[in-house]
């Protein structure tokens, strides 16, 4: 037990990305996290089943990422900021993806904020 | 001997360097932004710093969970820009300040926070996103960076105090510097923002306010606290906030917080804030002493406010 966490499991809507998340998401961050690599972009734009096949994701984790969503891949463990590159090789920015987590529309979700233009 | 002139508090999201890549200081949606940096950007022009030693996260971009340092410092003579997904940015590769760094890993090992060291990495918007906007290429950097990289993504991450500490150990280090650099610390990150979950998106304006004053006016009462009260208050990437008290435990109490600027547009409190040592005055100690020399090293870091934990 993490005694800095401790009261922080009670917030809901909040996954904290702690060792055992770390642990359990490893080979699905490490896949997001490669796609800083300019030949693991354009094999994923090219062949999305070869890429997860070179990165041996299971099916769950391969639909998740290949439906981009954004929810699910956060409960599973996914890190926001290995997720982050996932966004930019797609062209989702992070308010779509945050409207995601909230389980909103991207519309939606920028009703919300004081100024929607500032993206 | 190196000098710290002061420190900068800023946010790093990545569209703070978005919106200075796309021209955005005209767009009444951003125009609050790059006002709030201009203070920031006069100041450093004036002053002409040496050297930004900057405590940054990184965002799994270069560094990844494999081996994820809780604290490492860069001693390159150059950083490039790291690919986050789109290419890197169009900026120069980022200058450092090797013999500085050379010098701090020496220091802060001795002094037993016992940091990993790397070079011939890439740094990502964590350094260069706020870095366009107070410290801008024409064409290339105004001078070199010192990165020092925090843990804030895989708990356990560092505690506050553990931060405020490392600012600590840091001011010893830079000050302790033969070579006469002028230094100026920046840490990054916050302010209060959520990037996961239906949580996602919250904000508090009420607290962040009040993290503003409290890291000028009152930073132990911070260090005091636990990460669960700062993503209770700030949001979980609120916790970034601990950067910003390592930068504060850099400076001496008698720093002034001289300006800040808030601006909450979208998902992440955008905030920057500038602290300004007292300035040491050459003449005032001339016409007590006499002599033109310069104070010694223990004398002005006694009037820093710092002690040293060892003296030798």
């Amino acid at each position: 037990m993490n005694l800095q966490l401790k009261g922080a499991e009670k917030l809901e809507g909040t996954y904290l990305f702690d060792l055992a998340t770390s642990a359990k998401a490893l080979r699905l961050n490490r896949f997001l996290h490669g796609l800083t690599v300019a030949a693991n972009r354009a094999l994923f734009k090219d062949n999305p089943e070869a890429a997860f096949d070179k990165a041996a994701l299971s099916a769950e984790e391969r639909k998740m990422v290949h439906d981009l969503d954004w929810a699910a891949l956060i409960r599973y463990g996914a890190s926001f900021f290995c997720l982050e590159k996932l966004g930019r090789v797609k062209g989702v920015s992070n308010p779509e993806m945050v409207a995601g987590f909230r389980g909103e529309s991207l519309e939606g979700f920028l009703k919300t904020r004081r100024v929607p233009g500032a993206r | 001997m190196a000098t710290i002139l002061g420190g900068i508090g800023t946010s790093h999201v990545p569209t703070i360097g978005g919106a200075y890549d796309r021209h955005k200081r005209s767009d009444p949606d951003w125009a609050p932004l790059f006002r709030g940096y201009e203070r920031v950007a006069v100041w450093l022009e004036d002053k002409k710093p040496d050297v930004l030693v900057f405590f940054y996260n990184d965002h799994a971009s270069t560094f990844f969970f494999d081996h994820y340092p809780t604290f490492a410092l860069g001693v390159s003579e150059i950083y490039p820009i790291a690919d986050e997904g789109l290419g890197p940015r169009a900026v120069p590769p980022l200058k450092g300040h090797a013999g500085l760094a050379r010098h701090m890993a020496d220091s802060l090992v001795n002094d037993e926070f016992d940091i990993s060291i790397f070079q011939d990495l890439p740094v990502d918007h964590g350094v260069h996103s706020p870095l366009t906007m107070f410290w801008p290429p024409a064409p290339d950097w105004p001078g070199k960076i010192v990165p020092i990289e925090v843990n804030v993504l895989q708990h356990p991450i560092p505690t506050p105090m553990r931060c405020w500490r490392l600012g600590q150990a840091v001011r010893r280090a830079v000050l302790s510097y033969p070579e006469d650099l002028k230094v100026v610390i920046v840490g990054t990150g916050g302010l209060s923002h959520q990037m996961n979950g239906e949580r996602a998106g919250f904000n508090n304006e009420k607290w962040d306010m009040k993290f503003l004053d409290l890291i000028a006016r009152n930073p132990k009462k911070l260090t005091a606290m636990r990460h669960a009260d700062y993503i209770r208050l700030g949001g979980t990437e609120g916790a970034e906030e601990i950067m910003w008290l390592a930068m504060r435990g850099a400076l001496s109490p008698r720093a002034k917080k001289i300006h800040q600027n808030y601006y909450l547009p979208m998902t992440t409190a955008m905030a920057v804030a500038l602290f300004e040592e007292p300035a040491v005055k050459p003449t005032s100690m001339k016409a007590r002493t006499g002599r033109k020399t310069r104070p010694s090293f223990r004398t002005r870091a006694a009037r820093a406010g710092i002690q040293r934990r060892f003296q030798p």
